[in-house]
């Protein structure tokens, strides 16, 4: 889970291209420091063998060849370069003198600088750095060096090069993994109460770790939000606690002298049917006030002990029980369905008020005449519940709108209703996880209810109970 | 009358309402002693034997639920009823969880409190098992589980002669909505519809249609009552 969450991570991947920006920097590096001290080395062999050189040159200029031949001999026998090697050779490629036997054979055309392979060598002897002069008469002189050092150095500093490369990949490797997670960490338990709040409430708070690092700033900053947002939220229930109170004890008032006098004998008939018309009057605006009251409780902090298993099947059930008179009396067939048990972990009032809703939507705005049918279905991914009729439906462009309260469509403005009931069942929904859908039904609407499947540990209790 | 001598213990602190309680209460036969406040409350609750107690949610000084809970833990068992103005869902389920029998919300029809009262009333006196329930000349055999009018069998589905039996066990009283649907649905909330209304229209057209008198009485904006014509 965390593994797949790194993996996944934007930390781990700007890791990865800081990785790469320095590894390319330091073989970069590597590569001149190398190549600057490999041919410092060189040109110092080199430098070295120039000189030798001079030296014979200057031997022949002064002495002529029997003094060059000299020379070497006297250099052959007493060697002043390590592992030094002289040809002298005649126009024709015959050796005049030198500790070379014959002529290399990568030099025989060749003036200037070049390497050859030791003759005669030990296996792994080193090559030969040399550089081959050509003289008035047309003889030639080979001034040659084993390189045997520069080879090994330069052996040396690949090795190093190459040792460290690897060192220096694997301890980014490990260092960004390891900064990655415990970014990730910290982003998963931001992440962990943001779904926690969104769940069960603003009682929850992002751990701060004590590091004062950014990472607690954040965390302090949220959860100073959180802490302003649940105040502002317990002030505005503190305010609707004392409306509904306020408000509904001069209602009760209203409503006691309404009823009293409605039951007062000597009463015209024409003044009871008005009083008992104010009495449905006053109880509707209540019961649209209660609706709204009931919507932000669910919607505020949700409910205290919703969290028992609850089967939509056997609610679906009651639900068209309730609803089949009602739907008689419009002349629609009111038919439900189910594949079995289906468990969700709610409240059986809401859920039974949501369906309720749905199902009432269903007969009032459906044909006349018409099927309203209620499925429930269990499968792997959890349970839906379906309430589809075939009336003239929601236009596509209108469906997002009716979930807000008091929307009402226009061609339904004149059936009874306030506008309220698809908020509640959004609400309902929300509080117990659950996905709306709105499809056409071709004709008709379909509205479609999806629960997450029920966590182990519930379905567990209900297997028990 | 069946109330009298049956004291309650109003526990309100609006002066109006408190008064609309009590002489309601009073003009179905009830005793009534009226207490302001939480204390008052508490120690009238104590005091005297009542057959019911009505307590507002909310008080001054020793708070309804408060009250209720220090009533319980002296062991008086007196049925409550809460009177809520909160119109907040949790707050029923913590009402009765403090030890309430009852809750209603404020405001209430005073025909709904009177049931819910009397339901109260009747919650000790002893039950006797019955197998046949009837009313003029309405027969319920509850061992059947079916239904007939003067002689006649009259087909119901299942949950139509629950709602009959539940309004005939209650002949003579106004059952609101909200407690047919408790008793009959399990439910505990007040569906903004005419639905009930409609699902008993259905059940008094099969009973009342084409006999001499009708049993199934609506009661505006509460309920409804079965009643035998005197």
């Amino acid at each position: 889970m965390l593994l797949a969450k790194t993996l996944r991570s934007t930390t781990l991947r700007l890791a990865l291209l800081a990785i790469a920006i320095f590894g390319a920097a330091v073989i970069a590096l590597f590569a001149y420091v190398y190549w600057s001290t490999a041919s410092f080395v060189r040109s110092r062999a080199d430098r070295a063998i120039a000189a030798e050189q001079a030296v014979l040159l200057r031997a022949y200029a002064d002495a002529g060849r029997d003094g060059l031949i000299a020379a070497i001999a006297q250099r052959v026998a007493e060697p002043r370069l390590v592992g030094g090697q002289y040809l002298f050779a005649d126009a024709a490629g015959a050796r005049l003198a030198g500790n070379l036997s014959a002529w290399p054979p990568a030099l025989v055309t060749a003036n200037g600088w070049g390497s050859f392979d030791a003759p005669a060598p030990p296996a792994g002897a080193p090559p030969v750095r040399a550089t081959v002069a050509t003289l008035g008469d047309g003889s030639r002189l080979l001034v040659g060096e084993a390189v045997d050092d520069l080879d090994a150095f330069a052996r040396k500093i690949e090795t190093a090069l190459l040792l460290s490369i690897a060192l220096i990949f694997v301890l980014a490797g490990v260092a960004s993994v390891a900064v990655t997670r415990r970014t990730v960490g910290r982003i998963e338990a931001i992440n962990a109460t943001s779904r926690a709040i969104m769940q069960s409430g603003l009682g929850e708070r992002i751990p701060v770790r004590g590091t004062r690092d950014e990472w607690d700033q954040l965390a302090a900053n949220l959860n100073s939000m959180l802490d302003r947002i649940e105040g502002l939220m317990a002030e505005v229930k503190q305010v609707s606690d004392n409306v509904a109170h306020d408000l509904r004890t001069p209602l009760a008032r209203m409503r006691g002298r309404l009823e009293k006098a409605y039951g007062a004998p000597g009463a015209t008939e024409r003044e009871h049917a008005l009083i008992g018309d104010a009495l449905a009057d006053l109880d509707g605006v209540l019961r649209m006030f209660s609706s709204l009251t009931r919507i932000s409780q669910i919607e505020a902090n949700g409910r205290t002990d919703a969290g028992r298993p609850v089967d939509l099947a056997e609610i679906a059930r009651a639900v068209t029980e309730l609803f089949d008179a009602a739907a008689e009396d419009k002349g629609d067939r009111l038919v439900v369905g189910s594949n079995g048990a289906a468990l969700v972990v709610g409240d059986r009032d809401l859920l039974f008020d949501a369906l309720a809703n749905l199902v009432d939507n269903a007969i009032k705005h459906g044909r006349a005449g018409g099927r309203v049918t209620v499925a429930v279905a269990r499968d792997e991914d959890g349970c839906e519940i379906c309430v589809a009729d075939d009336g003239p439906g929601i236009p596509a462009h209108e469906r997002q709108h009716v979930f807000k309260r008091f929307y009402r469509l226009e061609h339904s403005r004149r059936t009874p209703g306030n506008g309220l009931g698809l908020s509640l069942v959004a609400a309902v929904a929300r509080l117990h996880g659950a996905r709306i859908e709105m499809e056409d039904n071709a004709p008709g609407l379909r509205v479609r209810l999806r629960f997450p499947p029920v966590p182990a540990a519930a379905a567990e209790q209900v297997t028990r109970a | 009358m069946i109330n009298a001598r049956r004291r309650i213990l109003v526990v309100e602190d609006d002066p109006e309402t408190a008064a609309q309680l009590v002489d309601s209460l009073s003009g179905n036969g009830y005793r009534v002693d009226l207490a302001a406040d939480g204390d008052d409350g508490l120690s009238r609750g104590r005091s005297a034997d009542y057959a019911v107690m009505t307590i507002d949610r909310m008080l001054p000084g020793l708070d309804g639920l408060a009250l209720i809970q220090r009533l319980r833990e002296e062991g008086v068992a007196t049925p409550a009823l809460i009177l809520s103005a909160l119109g907040d869902i949790d707050d029923r389920v913590r009402g009765l969880r403090a030890g309430g029998d009852d809750y209603l919300v404020k405001p209430f029809a005073f025909a709904e409190l009177l049931a819910r009262v009397d339901a109260l009333t009747r919650r000790s006196s002893t039950v006797i098992k019955e197998t046949l329930l009837r009313v003029g000349d309405l027969e319920l055999d509850l061992v059947s589980r079916t239904a007939n009018r003067g002689g006649r069998r009259i087909e119901l589905l299942p949950r139509e002669f629950q709602v009959l039996e539940y309004l005939v066990r209650n002949q003579g009283q106004v059952v609101p909505r909200a407690m047919l649907l408790q008793h009959v649905w399990d439910l505990h909330f007040d569906p903004t519809t005419n639905v009930i209304d409609v699902y008993v229209g259905r059940v008094r057209r099969k009973i009342d249609d084409s006999q001499a008198y009708p049993l199934i009485h609506t009661v505006r904006g509460v309920g409804f009552c079965v009643r035998a014509p005197c």
